[in-house]
């Protein structure tokens, strides 16, 4: 039980983060605006979960020290 | 004589089909009726057929019992019918690959690749397959055209997105099925359902004319019910193909002649750390391959979380590249829950999406390495069994994780690296659950081999279909 209480507590307060304006909101009407693309005000919350998500990605990436000299994974044959 | 009730094709293979044609005991175009039969009579519960080319596959069969007749040479999958994902371009459809929008495209003027290598083989295709929109999707379920049902339990999920290929092998509507997988797309819904599927090294097989989903990702693969079936339809499909910028340059290596060497001298690991089984099936599923097997030592795939990371930024970013200007023009009638992440996906700064491929060629480097000291890597495919339709969440490891982006979350590390790999089904009581046998670039004799070894031993294999 206490451990369902304390999962719906981290729902909430995760809803609650997602409802605050941030610099991701400015982030998706900026990219939005800037690639011209039309965004309904019902699809910002969830644009927003999802870049937020693919950031949060990006910083476990950022975790990781990677050598100067590391070549970008895909081949490209001249 | 064979009985040609529609009942009795069921259980052949696609081995068994051919054998049966070649050898005159049954015709092409019976064993075609049948199958349509079998599609019209069982698909409204499993929805996995989009479309269906009926009179396409009776005008192939013709022709090959005409063949026989003439006494000219028949291909080694001489009259098996088959099935693709909708994403495959078949001449005459227009290549839906899940969505609306792409309802509208003119016809395709020609099939897919793959598609002409198996029906230069023999093979007959009957139909194209439900999908997860655009191919972003572990779950099978799609907002335009229904979600396609577990044939075990048609409540459930087959996960996805190649949701119909998982459901028309699992239900026994045709023995062979080709799909693609970016991050899981053929090993989740072969574990889902029960059935074998091989996602084989990236660069391998011919991805020309299909839809793509994630260029530096997508690799397109077989669906069966037996390995062998897997390996015939692979070495039909083999060689290289300029059309496919990705293709590799190698000569065809043949599976089939090696399929029944044995495992004897190979050396096979179980992987460790972030692998580790969270739920009762997966654990028990892969305690059953691995002792099968005899793999008694753990090895830790180095970095995997952030190689699955990594692969989550590549795909949202590449999939939004390749859809920009449908979300500029038509973003409403995108399945809401893709067109979000490809909103998402459009504004991810390059930097990141650059580190991201850096960091694959590091990972890439560092497993290869693992593979000097064993030959195969056994995984499971999936961290649960099927989950219902329309669930949103599942638990793990005590964590509630949402369904659609974490079914794969064991596959995507994998994938991400084009390593190729047989999902093997164990057949659970009371649902399946896949396990996945891993081995190093161009090695999918291996996996091959080994999945060969767990089907004869009784470990791996389709479950009994539910008729209900």
């Amino acid at each position: 039980m206490k451990r369902v209480g304390k999962r719906k507590a981290a729902k909430t307060a995760k809803r609650a983060a997602a409802l605050k304006h941030d610099a991701i909101d400015d982030l998706v009407a900026a990219g939005a605006q800037a690639l011209g693309l039309t965004l309904d005000p019902a699809w910002h919350a969830a644009v927003k979960f999802n870049l937020r998500l693919i950031l949060s990605h990006a910083a476990r990436l950022d975790e990781f020290p990677l050598p100067d000299a590391i070549e970008p994974g895909p081949i490209f044959h001249a | 004589m064979l009985d040609t009730t529609a009942a009795d094709f069921e259980s052949l293979t696609a081995a068994g089909i051919a054998a049966a044609v070649a050898s005159g005991r049954v015709r092409a175009s019976r064993v075609v009726e049948a199958t349509l039969a079998r599609i019209r009579e069982r698909d409204p519960l499993l929805n996995s057929f989009t479309a269906v080319t009926e009179q396409r596959a009776s005008a192939r069969a013709q022709a090959i019992d005409q063949a026989r007749t003439d006494g000219r040479p028949l291909g080694p999958l001489a009259g098996v019918p088959f099935a693709v994902k909708n994403l495959f371009d078949v001449a005459g459809l227009a290549t839906r690959a899940g969505a609306k929008i792409n309802r509208d495209d003119p016809p395709a003027t020609r099939d897919a690749a793959l598609i002409e290598r198996l029906e230069a083989a023999g093979a007959i295709l009957v139909g194209a397959l439900n999908m997860g929109e655009y191919a972003y999707d572990f779950t099978g379920e799609n907002v335009h055209d229904g979600a396609s049902h577990n044939p075990h339990d048609i409540e459930r999920m087959t996960g996805g997105s190649s949701g119909g290929c998982g459901a028309a092998v699992g239900g026994g509507l045709v023995p062979l099925a080709l799909g693609s997988d970016t991050n899981g797309s053929i090993r989740v819904p072969s574990s889902l359902c029960g059935v074998f599927g091989l996602k084989p090294t990236y660069g391998r097989l011919s991805r020309a004319r299909s839809f793509p989903f994630v260029a530096s990702l997508d690799h397109l693969g077989p669906f069966a019910l037996t390995v062998g079936d897997l390996a015939l339809a692979y070495d039909a499909m083999q060689g290289f193909d300029a059309e496919d910028p990705a293709c590799a340059d190698r000569p065809a290596e043949p599976v089939v002649p090696v399929l029944e060497r044995g495992i004897d001298d190979l050396r096979v690991a179980v992987a460790g750390g972030y692998f580790k089984c969270n739920s009762a099936e997966a654990c028990c599923a892969v305690d059953r391959v691995a002792a099968a097997l005899g793999a008694n030592r753990d090895i830790e795939i180095p970095q995997a979380e952030r190689a699955r990371s990594a692969a989550f930024i590549i795909t949202a970013a590449e999939a939004a590249s390749l859809h920009l200007d449908r979300l500029r023009r038509r973003a409403p009638d995108f399945d809401p829950a893709v067109r979000d992440r490809l909103l998402a996906g459009a504004m991810v700064p390059a930097s990141v999406v650059i580190k991201a491929q850096k960091f694959r060629r590091w990972y890439r480097q560092e497993v290869v390495k693992l593979f000097d000291e064993v030959d195969a890597i056994v995984a499971p495919a999936t961290p649960c069994t099927a989950p219902r339709l329309g669930q949103t969440t599942f638990m793990f490891g005590g964590v509630e994780l949402p369904v659609r982006a974490n079914l794969g979350l064991y596959t995507q590390p994998i994938s991400f690296i084009g390593l190729p790999v047989v999902a093997v089904p164990v057949p659970l009581t009371p649902l399946p659950i896949g396990v996945q046998i891993i081995a190093a670039p161009w090695r999918e004799d291996l996996v091959l081999r080994i999945a060969r070894a767990l089907e004869a031993s009784g470990i791996a294999g389709p479950m009994p279909r539910r008729r209900d």
